[in-house]
C-alpha cells in the first residue's frame, strides 16, 4: 500500500516553510545557507513524489539535478561566507550592508 | 548627332580646369590661367559646333534631349536624373557663356597676374568652377539639375566675390550675396519640389525615342491640363484644392523667387552692388554671362510654363519694369565707376524680365545676348581703367583718360552707346524690341494684363532716359575733360591681354545688334531677323516640334491661354517707328543732358540740385537699412520668441519627464538597503502577491 501523494506534499510544504522561515528570520549566514538547503530539498521531495505518482522517471532525474545544484550552491555559499567573515569579522548577514544605494 | 554627344564636355572641360588650377596651379606658369583659357577656349569651339548642329548646317538632328546619368532611381515614383537639353536657346547661351568666360580668363592675365596678386590658383579654380556650373545650368534638361547648378553658381560667386578675404569689405559682400540669393532660392526649392510633386517630372521638354514620347516635360503637362482639361493624372490639384491655372501660377511664382534673387530684381537686388568688392573680371563674368543671367535664362528655359499663366506674366513684367527704373535712378548719383555699372546691370536685367513678362521671348533673349556682350565689355573696360588708376574707382578722381588710353576709350564708348541704346549699337536694337513688345502687348492684351504691361512699359521708357544719362555721365567723368588727379594725368599702361578682349567685345558690341534688326526687317521686308528665326522653329518637324520650346509654340500659348494680344493703333509700321523713335529720342535726350552737365573740361557735381532726393538715392532708397531692420528688428525677435517656446515648452516637457523619473528613482532606491534578509522578504512577498494576483485573475478562488 503506497503512501498517498498528499502526505509527501504536506511534508514538502512543511519543510519549505521551515526553510523560508529560517531565511526570513535568521541572521547567521550559515543558518541562512542551511535554510536554503531545506527549501531546495522540499522541492526535491515534490519531484520524487510526483514522479512516483505519474510513474514517470523524469521527476527523479530532476531531483538529481536539484541535488547537484544544491551542492554547487553550498560550495559557492561557503566561499561567500568565508569572505564575509574575513571582511566583517562576523557572519551576521544584516551587518554586511555596504552594497546599497 | 555627333556634336550633341560631345556636349557634356563643354561643361566638363572648365570643371577639369578647376581641378587642375586648384591642385597644380601653384606649380604652373601664370597660376593656372592657361588651363582655364584652354578649357574655355575648347568649350567655346564645341559650343560653336553644337550651335552649327542646332542650326542644321552639320548633322541631321537639330534638337537633343537625353538623360545621361541617373542619380536616384525611384521605385514606382520619381527618378532623379541628370540630362542634357540642347535647342537654339541653350546653344546660344552656351556660346555667350563660353565666349565671355574665355575673354574674362584672358583679361584676368592683365588684371590679376600682371598686378602681382597672390592666390591665383584659387582665383582661376573659382573661375573654372563658376563657368562649369553655369554651363551645367544652361544644358540642364530638368528642374532639379538646374537647381543644383544654380546653387553651385551661387557658391562660386560667394568664393570669388570674397576673393580678397583679408580685407573688410569682400567677405561681408560675399556673405551678403550668398544670403540674399539664398533667400530667393528657398522659394525656388519649394517650387522645384512642388513641380516634381505635381507633375512627377521636372523635365523642361519631352524626351522622345523614335518619335514616341517616353518622358513628358512639365510645361507640356501643364499645358494639357489647362488647354485640354487633362487634369486626372495630377493628384496634387485635389490635395491643394485649386484649379490648375491658379496652382500653376503659384508654382511659377515660387520658382520666380529664385529668379528674382539671382537676377537681382527688386527687392532682392541689394547684393549686386556690394558684389563689386570682388575682382573686376569676376564682376564682368557675374554680370554678363553667369550668375545674374541664370535667373532670366531660367524663365526663358521654362517659358512654356509661364506662358499659360497671365498672372505670373504680369508679375514678371511689373517686377522687371519697376526694377529697370528703380535701379536706373540709383545709378544716376553714384561716384564709383563700378557702382554705376552694377546698377545698370540690375536695370538691364529688369528690361529682360519686362520682355519675358510681356510676351517678348525673342526680345528678352536678344537683350540677354547683347547685354552679355556690352556689359562684359564695360566691366573689362572699367577693369582697364582701374588698373590705370591704381585701383581707385572714384570717377571724380579720373577725367581726361580719353587720350591716354585710346583703346579702352573707344571700346568703352562702343559699350556705352550700346548700353544707352543709341542706334546702331547692339543695345538699341534689343532694348527697342523689348519696349516695342511691351507696348503692343500692353495695348492689345485682355483683362488686367494690358494695363499691367503699359505700366511696366512706362517704367521701362523712363528708365531709357535715365540709362542714357547715367551712362554718359560715367563716360564724360571718366574719359573727358581735364585730368583731376595726378594718377589720371599719368595712368599705368595696360597690356595686350587687356586690349585684346576689349577689342573683340568692342567690335561685337557695335555689331551684334545686327543679328536681329526686327524693325528694319519689318520695314524693308528683308529676312534679316536671324535671332527671331533661330528661336522660331518650324510648326511641324525639327527641334521645335520635338521639344515644344520654339517661339511658334510659345506665341500660340501666349495668345490662346494667357490672352496676350497685339494692339497697333498706328498700324504695324507706324507703331514700330513711333516706339523706336520714342526710346531713341529719350536715350539721346539723356545723353545730351549728361553732356551739358558733365561734358565740360572741368565738370562739377550737380547731385546737390536733387535736394532731399539725393540723400535717398545715395542711400539706395534705404533698401539695405530696411532689410537689415527686417532681419534684426523683426526676424531676430521672432526667432528669439521661437527659441523661448522651444526651450520652455518643448524642452520643458522632455525635461519634466526626466526630472520626475529622476526624483522617483532617488526615492525608490531606498529599498536597496544592503540587508539580505530584506531582499528575501521582498522576494517572498512579491511571489505571494504574484500568486494571489494570478489566483484572482485566473479565478482560482
Amino acid at each position: 500500500m503506497a503512501v498517498p501523494a498528499q502526505y509527501y506534499l504536506l511534508l514538502s510544504a512543511a519543510i519549505f516553510c521551515i526553510g523560508l522561515f529560517g531565511v526570513l528570520t535568521r541572521r547567521n549566514a550559515l543558518i541562512f545557507l542551511m535554510s536554503v538547503e531545506l527549501m531546495l530539498n522540499a522541492a526535491n521531495i515534490n519531484f520524487v513524489a510526483f514522479s512516483l505518482q505519474h510513474g514517470n522517471l523524469t521527476g527523479q532525474v530532476f531531483a538529481l539535478f536539484g541535488m547537484a545544484i544544491a551542492a554547487a550552491e553550498v560550495a559557492v555559499g561557503i566561499g561567500i561566507i568565508l569572505v564575509l567573515y574575513r571582511n566583517f569579522s562576523d557572519v551576521d548577514v544584516t551587518k554586511a550592508t555596504t552594497m546599497r544605494w | 548627332m555627333a556634336a550633341f554627344t560631345y556636349a557634356p564636355a563643354i561643361v566638363l572641360l572648365p570643371f577639369v580646369s578647376f581641378l587642375v588650377a586648384l591642385f597644380f596651379g601653384d606649380r604652373m606658369p601664370k597660376g593656372g590661367a592657361l588651363a582655364g583659357i584652354s578649357a574655355t577656349g575648347l568649350s567655346l569651339l564645341i559650343s560653336v559646333w553644337v550651335a552649327l548642329d542646332v542650326a542644321g548646317f552639320v548633322g541631321s538632328a537639330t534638337g537633343y534631349n537625353e538623360f545621361i546619368y541617373t542619380w536616384v532611381a525611384g521605385v514606382g515614383s520619381v527618378a532623379l536624373r541628370f540630362g542634357v537639353l540642347l535647342d537654339p536657346l541653350s546653344a546660344l547661351m552656351l556660346l555667350i557663356v563660353t565666349l565671355i568666360s574665355f575673354l574674362v580668363h584672358i583679361f584676368s592675365l592683365g588684371y590679376m597676374n600682371d598686378e602681382g596678386e597672390t592666390g591665383l590658383p584659387r582665383y582661376y579654380a573659382g573661375l573654372g568652377l563658376f563657368t562649369a556650373s553655369m554651363l551645367g545650368f544652361v544644358v540642364a534638361n530638368n528642374l532639379l539639375m538646374a537647381f543644383m547648378f544654380f546653387e553651385l553658381v551661387g557658391l562660386c560667386s560667394y568664393l570669388l566675390i570674397g576673393f580678397w578675404f583679408r580685407e573688410d569689405g569682400p567677405p561681408s559682400a560675399a556673405k551678403k550675396a550668398f544670403l540674399v540669393t539664398r533667400f530667393g532660392d528657398y522659394f525656388f526649392l519649394i517650387g522645384v519640389v512642388g513641380i516634381i510633386a505635381t507633375f512627377g517630372t521636372g523635365l523642361f521638354a519631352p524626351i522622345r525615342e523614335g518619335g514616341e514620347v517616353v518622358a513628358h516635360g512639365f510645361p507640356g503637362l501643364a499645358e494639357e491640363a489647362i488647354v485640354d482639361g487633362a487634369t486626372e493624372h495630377i493628384a496634387m490639384l485635389d490635395t491643394v484644392g485649386m484649379d490648375p491655372q491658379a496652382w500653376f501660377t503659384v508654382l511659377g511664382l515660387l520658382v520666380l523667387g529664385g529668379v528674382i534673387g539671382k537676377s537681382a530684381q527688386f527687392p532682392l537686388h541689394t547684393w549686386l552692388p556690394d558684389a563689386m568688392e570682388g575682382p573686376t573680371p569676376v564682376s564682368a563674368l557675374i554680370h554678363a554671362a553667369t550668375m545674374v543671367a541664370a535667373g532670366v535664362y531660367l524663365v526663358a528655359r521654362m517659358y512654356g510654363f509661364y506662358a499659360i499663366s497671365p498672372t505670373a506674366l504680369a508679375v514678371i513684367a511689373l517686377v522687371g519694369g519697376f526694377t529697370a527704373l528703380f535701379a536706373a535712378t540709383m545709378a544716376v548719383v553714384k561716384q564709383e565707376l563700378k557702382q554705376v555699372l552694377a546698377y545698370s546691370t540690375i536695370s538691364q536685367y529688369g528690361y529682360m524680365m519686362l520682355a519675358l513678362g510681356s510676351g517678348g521671348y525673342v526680345a528678352a533673349v536678344f537683350h540677354l545676348t547683347t547685354h552679355a556682350v556690352f556689359k562684359a565689355l564695360l566691366f573689362l573696360g572699367a577693369g582697364s581703367v582701374i588698373i590705370a588708376m591704381h585701383h581707385n574707382e572714384n570717377m571724380w578722381d579720373m577725367g581726361g583718360l580719353k587720350d591716354r588710353m585710346p583703346v579702352t576709350y573707344w571700346t568703352f564708348l562702343s559699350g556705352s552707346l550700346a548700353l544707352a541704346g543709341i542706334v546702331p549699337f547692339a543695345g538699341f536694337w534689343s532694348k527697342d524690341e523689348v519696349l516695342y513688345e511691351a507696348l503692343i502687348h500692353g495695348l492689345g492684351s485682355k483683362g488686367g494684363l494690358g494695363p499691367a504691361y503699359l505700366i511696366a512699359y512706362t517704367f521701362g521708357l523712363l528708365a531709357v532716359f535715365m540709362t542714357g544719362f547715367y551712362t554718359f555721365r560715367m563716360v564724360y567723368l571718366t574719359f573727358h575733360g581735364q585730368p583731376r588727379t595726378d594718377i589720371a594725368r599719368d595712368p599705368v599702361s595696360v597690356g595686350w591681354n587687356v586690349k585684346g578682349p576689349l577689342s573683340v567685345l568692342g567690335v561685337l558690341a557695335a555689331t551684334i545688334g545686327f543679328i536681329n534688326m526686327a524693325p528694319v526687317a519689318k520695314l524693308t521686308g528683308a529676312h534679316i531677323d536671324f535671332l527671331h528665326k533661330w528661336l522660331l522653329g518650324q510648326e511641324d518637324g525639327g527641334w521645335s516640334a520635338e521639344l515644344h520650346t520654339g517661339l511658334h509654340h510659345y506665341e500660340k500659348l501666349l495668345k490662346e491661354v494667357a490672352g496676350v494680344g497685339v494692339g497697333e493703333p498706328l498700324g504695324t509700321i507706324g507703331t514700330l517707328l513711333a516706339s523706336a523713335a520714342l526710346s531713341l529720342v529719350l536715350a539721346v535726350a539723356g545723353l545730351l543732358l549728361a553732356r551739358s552737365l558733365y561734358g565740360g573740361s572741368e565738370p562739377v557735381e550737380h547731385t546737390d540740385k536733387l535736394g532731399g532726393a539725393k540723400t535717398v538715392l545715395m542711400h539706395n532708397y534705404y533698401q539695405d537699412e530696411y532689410q537689415v531692420w527686417l532681419a534684426t528688428g523683426l526676424t531676430y525677435p521672432l526667432a528669439r520668441a521661437m527659441d523661448k517656446f522651444d526651450q520652455g515648452v518643448v524642452d520643458g516637457v522632455v525635461n519634466g519627464v526626466s526630472s520626475v523619473s529622476l526624483f522617483g528613482g532617488r526615492r525608490i532606491r531606498r529599498i536597496q538597503s544592503g540587508v539580505v534578509s530584506n531582499y528575501a522578504t521582498l522576494l517572498t512577498l512579491g511571489l505571494v502577491l504574484l500568486l494571489v494576483a494570478f489566483g484572482v485573475v485566473g479565478g482560482w478562488f
